[in-house]
């Protein structure tokens, strides 16, 4: 009979080790979850050039969007921006290409020339930090409002009312993460890790890892 | 005696939970690993309501099935037949389940392909296929919020024009939840299997 117990305990045992490992081997995995699919689009750029949707796969991409009369500190929209921006390296390795596309509401006012003498103003590298509005205004609430669910309205002093917010983008098109209003942790720290945390899963999701990270999809272990 | 007995059952009792919880454990811990890329959409996919050969078709129409939605047309050159003839497959493959399933293709060029013709070239790959169309503007704007991309390519062949596309078979599952996004070029057998893993 105590042979017997030493099997069960064994088993038991065995059970608790196996739980530890597994346990170990999924927690560090974090990622960030796939809400939805960011819209299409063929969009103009402060230098009168097109951007597609397909143009941007394969790079990840934080969009805001704004209006360049939009009076300053403007929610902190380019601020927010440009500290990103600026702290990019500690997150986001060099191979993996990104983009920062800030998208105008108001393309009537917005015309490519205003985009870049607002872009210039702001000191923005425009081969990192596109300007861009709607090349067919009517699809524009769709694309604005339907696909990256930003409420605009315009005033009738030609102003816009509407909800700051910033999306981030996976190179297959798909809506990683949405930050509306900050929290106590501020909107450019959030960014930066979940960037960190994308490109971890960029980099790693191969092979044998693969699984961990699609399973912390399936379990939804999702960074905070 | 009757205690050993006691200590053996319990004994026994132990061992086949500690046997169920970890066949249960692996069973939780191993997932199926999709081919297509898992969505965990918190919302319901886009509605839409565009037309078919026998009226108007909306999205919210199929709820208790699994919607495979792609979007091409019919003067389509490779990419389309493609994927259309993977889907008959993967519907082959799955064999009498198959009508959990329903595929439905959404013209990208409204102006050439009328109801009909989608409708036609669609059943032409399975019987049970869907073509859909509907004015530039409908269209536009399903394509837009599901995130295809489109653009004529005018003069580019003899047929008149070409029209490049977004190439991805979006999953929607019973409910009206997108699920799955299966890129270009996924194997009918993987599309089956993914299928049968979708809760």
């Amino acid at each position: 009979m105590s042979r017997f117990w030493q099997w069960v305990w064994f088993t038991l045992l065995a059970l608790v080790a196996v739980s530890a490992l597994a346990f170990k081997a999924f927690q560090p995995v974090q990622v960030v979850p796939r809400v939805r699919l960011a819209p299409s689009f063929a969009l103009i750029n402060q230098d009168g050039e097109r951007l597609t949707s397909e143009d941007l796969r394969g790079k990840v991409v934080l969009y805001d969007f704004t209006y360049t009369r939009c009076p300053e500190p403007c929610y902190d929209l380019n601020a927010t921006m440009q500290a990103v921006q600026s702290r990019l390296d500690e997150v986001l390795p060099a191979d993996i290409p990104m983009l920062f596309v800030t998208i105008s509401f108001d393309p009537q006012r917005d015309t490519p020339e205003v985009l870049r003498a607002y872009a210039d103003s702001l000191g923005a590298d425009t081969s990192r930090w596109v300007f861009a509005t709607a090349e067919n205004p009517d699809l524009l609430k769709t694309i604005v409002g339907a696909g990256f669910e930003v409420y605009y309205q315009p005033r009738q002093d030609g102003s816009f009312q509407f909800d700051p917010r910033f999306v981030l983008v996976d190179g297959w098109g798909i809506i990683r993460g949405e930050y509306r209003y900050e929290t106590l942790i501020s909107n450019t720290d959030r960014i930066l890790r979940h960037i960190g945390v994308l490109a971890d899963e960029i980099q790693n999701s191969k092979g044998a890892a693969k699984l961990a990270y699609e399973a912390a999809h399936l379990f939804l272990c999702y960074a905070p | 005696m009757k205690t050993s007995v006691r200590t053996f059952l319990l004994g026994l009792l132990a061992g086949l939970a500690a046997v169920a919880l970890l066949w249960f454990g692996y069973n939780r811990l191993r997932p199926y690993t999709f081919h297509g890329s898992v969505m965990q959409s918190p919302n319901p996919a886009p509605e839409f309501t565009l037309q078919g050969v026998d009226g108007p078709v909306s999205l919210s129409d199929f709820r208790g099935q699994t919607v495979l939605l792609f979007f091409g047309y019919s003067f389509c050159p490779d990419v389309c037949p493609t994927t259309m003839s993977d889907l008959a497959k993967a519907m082959t493959l799955l064999g009498s389940r198959a009508d959990r399933y329903q595929v439905i293709m959404i013209s990208v060029d409204p102006e050439r392909d009328t109801p009909e013709k989608i409708a036609a070239y669609a059943r032409h790959f399975d019987e049970r296929f869907l073509g859909l169309s509907g004015s530039p503007q409908e269209v536009a704007q399903v394509a837009t919020l599901y995130g295809i991309y489109y653009q004529k390519q005018e003069g580019s062949a003899a047929s008149g024009y070409l029209v490049d596309h977004t190439a991805t078979v979006m999953v929607i599952d019973r409910r009206g939840y997108l699920k799955l996004l299966l890129p270009f070029g996924t194997a009918p057998e993987d599309i089956a299997a993914d299928l049968q893993h979708l809760r």
